[in-house]
């Protein structure tokens, strides 16, 4: 009787789009990677083609994990939790369709436009000046409903998910909108209105902050209100919540210039960027530690939870990502880690552990609630977590093995001071980890297709038993 | 770099219009997030602050996390 309350109460339709969506574009992020990793370690798969090319698939596939599966899964756990934290309805439920609808349309510009090498040429913001009025008017859409309905809440306070989403929302619009100033000249062809540094600047002011902002505030959004809900436990400690939710709101704008270092950028920029990194680390494993913590007195739940599972592995990649990150800014460190493949790792054990994990998880969960029904196979969810947890690993060693291998190469001299190795041995020097990384992705991708296939195999069957219709109808009987 | 007093050496008549309100929004921000630890560690606001964190349990009686994998 309580599923049918919630069924009747709430809108699930767009939060069970938004759901399925995601899980779909896991697959299609994940596979155009594994694609375009195995280019890298064999050079025939680009057959000669512009349109297969790694520069041209590698902001599709960027764009298809960060803003097709992370949106989605941002959007539908946004409006999911905004009502159940606040007691009410969404504000506009014609407004969250025009969100749901938006937002796959420009993934689908995404999709059309990156192959046909039709870009900004600004990471993470490829996407041509049309699309990103389009970006703008959708997100603010996503926005205002989220904010609407908080408005209109029957709690007196407004849980601290909320802050992390509303954060979010706030800072990618300022971030989106600026980064994205551009003078058009053609409807295909833009120029960015900065220039020289100051373009790189706002570049990586937007770049870091797309990370710390989306796949960071965001997704601890998720993790507030998914870890509680799927351990059956409340938070920690809320006060540590609070604290971690000011502490990133101020600190993740300073850290864009450690992208920098030893560039045009004035040297004190990136010292002030690296030092702010490093003073993050004491909030960010504030919040993960909460998160874990919340576990306390319950951890027997890890045995038999698979969902649960995937949220806790992904605040220890979380705590890993947040601790390695401020590292790699400081200067010293960054002199060999900065242009190899150490920073691919960086961001794939964020990436991929998680912000992967914990939308995973947040999956499953809507997957059951939304449908009143458990998952076709809870064997596959373990398989799939095993699948996720290696094949994350294997990618981000390769990485490490390689980016680390690739600097010390570079900087090598030999007793004439003249490098050691040339460019294209350190090429070749790679290969192997190449093949590892798409072999580790390749491992990850397959846990997403078993996430799709479970996902749709519970649809289905919720559909043959009409527990979905049943909750309706009770709801309108009761 | 000689000292300590050359490494803080600020030159206040290069300080333009923008950069005094980037300098005072900054701290005053600063200063705001220092106000909201010390609202949010005082032990006076221990119990009212903590028990918000029951809010996403509240409404549902659904025993989450245990059937989903057992």
């Amino acid at each position: 009787m309580l599923e049918a309350t919630l069924e009747q109460k709430y809108n699930y339709s767009v939060v069970r789009w938004f759901t399925i969506m995601s899980a779909v574009y896991l697959v299609v992020g994940a596979l155009v990677g594994v694609y375009i990793a195995s280019e890298l370690a064999w050079p025939v798969l680009n057959f000669d083609s512009p349109y297969l090319s790694f520069g041209r698939l590698r902001p599709l596939h960027t764009n298809a994990v960060i803003f097709a599966f992370g949106g989605c899964i941002l959007m539908g756990t946004a409006f999911y939790s905004v009502q159940r934290t606040c007691g009410v309805g969404l504000w506009s439920n014609k407004m969250a369709w025009f969100t749901f609808w938006g937002w796959n349309l420009i993934i689908l510009s995404a999709v059309i436009t990156l192959p046909l090498g039709i870009t900004q040429a600004k990471e993470y913001a490829e996407l041509e000046w049309p699309i990103d009025i389009a970006i703008a008017v959708v997100w603010l859409s996503y926005m205002f409903n989220f904010v609407m309905t908080i408005v209109h809440r029957k709690s007196s306070h407004i849980y601290v998910s909320n802050w992390f989403f509303l954060g979010m929302m706030v800072m990618i619009t300022y971030l989106h909108v600026v980064n994205s100033l551009a003078i058009p000249v053609g409807l295909f062809k833009s120029y960015s209105i900065f220039a020289g540094v100051q373009d790189a600047m706002i570049q990586w002011w937007w770049g870091h902050n797309a990370v710390g902002f989306y796949l960071t505030a965001g997704f601890l959004g998720i993790m507030y209100y998914f870890v509680p809900k799927q351990a059956g436990k409340p938070v920690f400690s809320y006060r540590l919540s609070v604290i971690h939710f000011w502490a990133l709101m101020f600190g993740y704008v300073w850290l864009g210039a450690h992208h920098l270092q030893y560039t045009a950028l004035p040297d004190w920029t990136g010292s002030l960027g690296a030092a702010v990194s490093m003073a993050m680390i004491i909030p960010s494993w504030g919040g993960a530690v909460n998160g874990m913590m919340t576990l306390s007195g319950a951890w027997d739940k890890l045995r038999t939870d698979y969902t649960l599972r995937f949220l806790i592995m992904s605040l220890a990649f979380y705590a890993m990502s947040v601790f390695e990150g401020p590292v790699m800014s400081l200067k010293t460190v960054n002199a060999l880690s900065h242009y190899t493949d150490w920073t691919i790792g960086h961001v794939h054990s964020g990436a991929l552990g998680w912000v992967g994990m914990v939308g995973i998880g947040a999956i499953y969960h809507l997957i059951t609630k939304t449908y009143h029904i458990e998952m076709w196979s809870t064997r596959l969810i373990n398989t799939h977590f095993w699948t996720a947890t290696i094949g994350t690993l294997v990618y981000i060693v390769a990485m490490w093995v390689s980016g680390i291998m690739q600097g010390l190469m570079w900087r090598a001299y030999d007793e004439y001071g003249t490098l050691a190795y040339t460019f294209a041995e350190s090429v070749e020097a790679m290969h192997p980890y190449y093949a590892m990384r798409a072999v580790g992705g390749a491992i990850f991708l397959a846990g997403a297709v078993m996430m799709l296939v479970n996902v749709v195999m519970t649809i289905l069957t919720a559909n043959s038993q009409g527990s979905v219709e049943k909750a309706r109808t009770a709801a309108a009987t009761a | 770099m000689n000292s300590l007093a050359d490494y803080f050496h600020t030159d206040w008549e290069a300080m333009t219009t923008s950069d005094w309100i980037g300098t005072i929004l900054t701290v005053v921000i600063f200063l705001l997030m220092l106000g909201v630890y010390l609202y949010a560690l005082r032990p006076k606001n221990r119990d009212s602050l903590e028990s918000r964190k029951y809010i996403p349990l509240d409404n549902d009686e659904l025993n989450n996390g245990e059937n989903n994998g057992g």
